[in-house]
């Protein structure tokens, strides 16, 4: 359950970074995420696209369907300014949420 | 996620084709990459239907490792619940069976009984005569069939001891009125009430193996029944009985031209029951039955006072009578238990929930939505109340046995009691209820929790959450069990009282039973007298018996009856509007033998014969009702007008408590046995009482050995102690009683583990304050009473909320109580001391522990 949620809380974290430098689309960020992670990470595509939905209706990203030429248009994301604020703050509670876990475990094992 | 917008949809569309190419770019057969994509998709499709019993599942398990994780939480929170919800589903195993559960003959909600009825207080619940019956039976139209019954007793002998069973003599048309056919032989066919034809009768179950061990040969012999030969034609199955489980034989009664006569028009003796035809509703029903009452009132114009009708009710209704109220009473003391025990958990729910807040808000941090977690804490409190409603379930299997044997005859059908699917439906209906009800307030509050301040906050659960929620439900939990405890203090204080009421005679020592001569063998009283005579002459001789008497209807017994007289020298009235009083008719010697005192004159003797001067014996109640300014020694009264026997009273005896120790004293009559009211007078049942010097039960053989000198056929039945006899009538208030004094118990120690929890918690999460002020220089004694002054604070707002609760439910009790006012100042006063001093306790335990906090140990460990 735990790490259920971990694994959800940290996607949002993922994507906003992932996002942070430029535009992407969701088949593009899942495989970002599973390359970069070096396997360890792999996002169902029945979580991803709904966490984009969500992540875009709070205002965090923006989606735009965008055409080129040969190819069928496809819909990239970037990261809003709220966005930005809130990829800012999470990467603050996560580092702080990390540091409370290796402490609370760095006692355990003292 | 009901429905996704079409982009989500076109994108996801586009993923699983992207990474299709990508998989047979990479040299994967088609249906290789369609093997590797399932997962996805159908994850896809189930997410699509909204479905996600894996959710579920993993709440389940989750909830069940959080279970394991605290035991003693998982122990105490499953006891209490079990407990609360075990008793809720006995009593209302009880409530059902004898309450809800439909009467166990075919299409029993369509079973009416017919009742005369005058329309007067007393006299709306007449039976019906045997003319009667056969009017309802041959001119009504909305009934399929008309039956009539009336319980007798009956004395079996031939073949080993004489035996008296309690029957019914019954029409010809009841057992295919009921619906019920017979295991062996047949049941009664139509021209058997006819003369000649009469003497068959129909065995149950119990008698049939009991008496004849089971034997199907017995069916088509001749036994004899009250002294005359009668042909088994058939035993019914062990489970029909009517009109209850005492009823062992049944037996035709005679419809021949006397009892159809005029005559025996007013021999109001039988219930008259109906089986109303399929789409006839009671009230078409009742109609049809005032048409058919004004006919036979016009044809037999004598035998009717004015304003006679017949009125319907529901059989069911006339078997359970008025014991529904105290099963109600229970079962709302139950409901307050499982309050109280809701409570309680809900209590330790949130102070796990605030020990729980840094779990929660991790959660909440990494991406649990609040309904998330609601239902998450949710289906823990489910899952614990099913698991203790589950136990519940057990405890009230085994608690309705106790239930049973301990219950008082009087209540009807509580051998059918048991624990079945409505039982087992409104258990788990409780149980979610339940879970519900005390999982939610915590779940919400804990899915509340301000992020930062949990998480800033380090280990220290603030209070403030816990606080103001947890204080209020102790305060209901004291309420509530207050009134519980104050409603079985009543009902305890007025069983004192009636315990103390003396009867009027004199109840220790004394045998008593019922014997009932056969008119077939005891033909006149004298053969009766003369029988009486012979075996009390006998049973006087014996060692240890130091008196002996008999009555009709004896003091306990549930008989009694009334006739009209007439007071010489007073106005003739008319004969419905005659004095009727409590008649009795008593062996010479009974008042010395039950020790009633006489107060003026003396009683009879062997000299008050059938050739002397009539005497009769009046009670006080009766001399004061009747003659209140004068003795009433010397004055004459008579029960019939055509030819009067006057009967001059030569004493007055002292008031005895005749039907129940709470009844009002009653005027009673009381005439000699030897003295009958009327010519042709036959033998009745009587009851015999032996006073005796030692154990009663040792006189039971000596008097059967006595009887058998006289007549070896003649059994006694209903053999008690007159001390048994009292406590019985007092077994229905015992019950209920002992049942709510122990719910109040309950109450009572829930109640207590709730006060406990919250002040212990309260002194945990206060360590490091007390540590603070005792540093700063608090004594002990300041300490203790901050712990206990805050336990006992929500202890007197609870009491004073229970005690104004209890006050304004004191009319609801009224009808319970004997000899004790519903808001007795006793009873207000001594239980709330009660409650309070044992809320102190449970407030000392924790105080005593933050008495002993260590002021550096405190601090330090911040």
């Amino acid at each position: 359950m735990l790490d259920r949620e971990l694994k959800k809380g940290s996607a949002e974290l993922l994507i906003l970074s992932l996002l942070e430098d430029q535009p992407r689309h969701g088949y593009d960020l899942s495989k970002l995420i599973e390359t970069r992670s070096g396997g360890l990470l792999k996002f169902r595509v029945a979580s991803l696209y709904p966490l984009l939905y969500r992540l875009e209706k709070r205002g965090w990203i923006l989606g735009r369907w965008i055409e080129k030429a040969g190819q069928r248009r496809r819909r990239y994301y970037r990261l809003t300014p709220v966005g930005a604020h809130v990829l800012a703050s999470q990467r603050d509670t996560w580092r702080e949420f990390v540091l409370a876990i290796s402490r609370v475990t760095g006692v355990e094992h003292a | 996620m009901p429905e996704w917008p079409d982009d989500v949809a076109e994108e996801l569309r586009q993923h699983l084709d992207d990474q299709y190419r990508e998989l047979r770019a990479a040299g994967a057969s088609h249906d290789d990459a369609l093997r590797a994509m399932a997962d996805d998709v159908n994850a896809v499709r189930s997410r699509r239907s909204g479905l996600r019993p894996e959710l579920v599942a993993a709440d389940v398990r989750y909830a069940f490792r959080t279970l394991r994780r605290n035991p003693g939480f998982a122990i105490v929170v499953l006891l209490t619940l079990a407990l609360g919800i075990g008793a809720n589903a006995a009593i209302f195993s009880v409530v059902n069976g004898v309450l809800l559960r439909p009467l166990p003959y075919r299409d029993a909600d369509r079973l009416m009984v017919i009742r005369g009825d005058l329309k007067r207080p007393g006299l709306n619940d007449i039976p019906a005569s045997a003319g009667e019956y056969v009017d309802y039976r041959d001119r009504s139209h909305a009934f399929e069939q008309v039956a009539a019954y009336d319980t007798v007793g009956f004395n079996l002998t031939g073949g080993g001891e004489p035996e008296r069973v309690d029957g019914a003599i019954v029409s010809t048309t009841l057992f295919s009125l009921l619906g019920a056919s017979a295991q062996v032989g047949r049941t009664l066919v139509a021209d058997e009430d006819q003369p000649g034809r009469d003497d068959v009768v129909v065995l149950s179950h119990s008698l049939w193996t009991r008496r004849f061990s089971a034997n199907p040969a017995i069916v088509g012999q001749t036994i004899p029944v009250d002294g005359r030969p009668a042909q088994v034609v058939g035993v019914m199955p062990a489970a029909f009985q009517f009109p209850d489980r005492s009823i062992e034989i049944w037996k035709p009664f005679l419809l021949d031209a006397d009892a159809l006569s005029d005559n025996n028009r007013g021999s109001h003796g039988y219930t008259a029951l109906a089986r109303l035809k399929a789409g006839i509703s009671r009230q078409q029903a009742q109609a049809d039955l005032n048409a058919v009452t004004a006919a036979f009132k016009a044809d037999h114009p004598g035998n009717y006072r004015n304003g006679f009708g017949a009125t319907l009710r529901p059989l069911q209704e006339e078997i359970v009578g008025d014991t529904g109220r105290p099963l109600i009473v229970l079962l709302g003391a139950v409901a307050i238990v499982l309050l109280i025990a809701c409570a309680n958990v809900a209590n330790l729910l949130l102070a796990r929930a605030a020990s729980r807040r840094k779990e929660i808000a991790l959660r909440t941090a990494l991406g649990a939505s609040r309904g998330r977690l609601v239902r998450q804490l949710m289906t823990e409190s489910v899952l614990v109340s099913a698991i203790g409603g589950s136990i519940g379930l057990g405890l009230a299997a085994w608690g309705v046995d106790l239930l049973i044997t301990s219950a008082p005859d009087s209540i009807p059908r509580i051998q059918e009691v048991g624990v079945d699917a409505r039982v087992a439906g409104f258990t788990a209906l409780v149980s979610l209820a339940t879970g519900l009800v005390f999982g939610l307030v915590p779940a919400l509050r804990a899915s509340r929790a301000p992020l930062n301040d949990a998480l800033k906050e380090g280990g220290r659960a603030g209070g403030g959450v816990h606080g103001f929620a947890g204080r209020a439900l102790v305060v209901s939990e004291v309420a509530l069990s207050l009134v519980l405890l104050i409603a079985a203090g009543l009902l305890i204080h007025s069983f004192t009282r009636l315990q103390d009421v003396a009867p009027g005679f004199d109840s220790s020592r004394l045998l008593t039973f019922r014997l009932s001569l056969p008119e077939s063998r005891y033909t006149t009283f004298q053969k009766g007298q003369s029988f009486f005579d012979e075996f009390f002459a006998g049973l006087r001789r014996s060692p240890g018996v130091r008196g002996v008497a008999a009555i009709n209807a004896l003091p306990f017994s549930g008989l009694g009856g009334s006739r009209s007289f007439h007071i010489e020298g007073r106005e003739e009235k008319r004969p419905e509007d005659q004095t009727e009083e409590q008649l009795r008719i008593v062996t010479d010697g009974y008042f010395a033998a039950m020790g009633i005192p006489i107060v003026a004159g003396r009683e009879f003797t062997d000299r008050d014969a059938l050739n002397q001067p009539r005497v009769a014996v009046v009670n006080d109640a009766m001399a004061k009702k009747h003659w209140p300014h004068e003795s009433p020694i010397g004055k004459r009264v008579s029960f019939s007008t055509d030819e009067p026997h006057w009967y001059e009273i030569v004493g007055v005896a002292g008031n005895i408590k005749h039907r129940a120790l709470e009844a009002a004293d009653r005027p009673e009559l009381y005439v000699p046995y030897r003295q009958p009211l009327f010519a042709g007078w036959t033998v009745r049942p009587m009851y015999v009482i032996a006073r005796t010097s030692a154990d009663p039960a040792s006189t039971v053989a000596i008097a059967r050995h006595e009887i058998a000198r006289v007549d070896r056929d003649q059994p006694i039945s209903d053999v008690r102690t007159m001390d048994e006899r009292i406590g019985r009538s007092l077994s229905s208030r015992r019950f209920s009683m002992v049942l709510l004094a122990l719910f109040a118990g309950l109450a009572l120690t829930l109640a207590a583990v709730g006060i406990y929890g919250v002040v212990a918690y309260a002194v945990t999460e206060r360590t490091h304050e007390i540590g603070v002020r005792v540093a700063l220089g608090a004594q002990r004694r300041d300490v203790m009473a901050m712990v206990v002054g805050q336990g006992m604070t929500m202890t007197l707002v609870g009491t004073a909320i229970g005690v104004a609760a209890s006050a304004a439910l004191a009319r609801l009790m009224s009808s319970l109580l004997f000899g004790v006012s519903a808001v007795d100042p006793a009873t207000f006063v001594a239980i709330p001391l009660l409650l309070v001093a044992v809320a102190l306790a449970a407030c000392y335990v924790p105080a005593r522990r933050a008495m002993r906090v260590d002021p550096l140990q405190a601090l330090r460990s911040e």
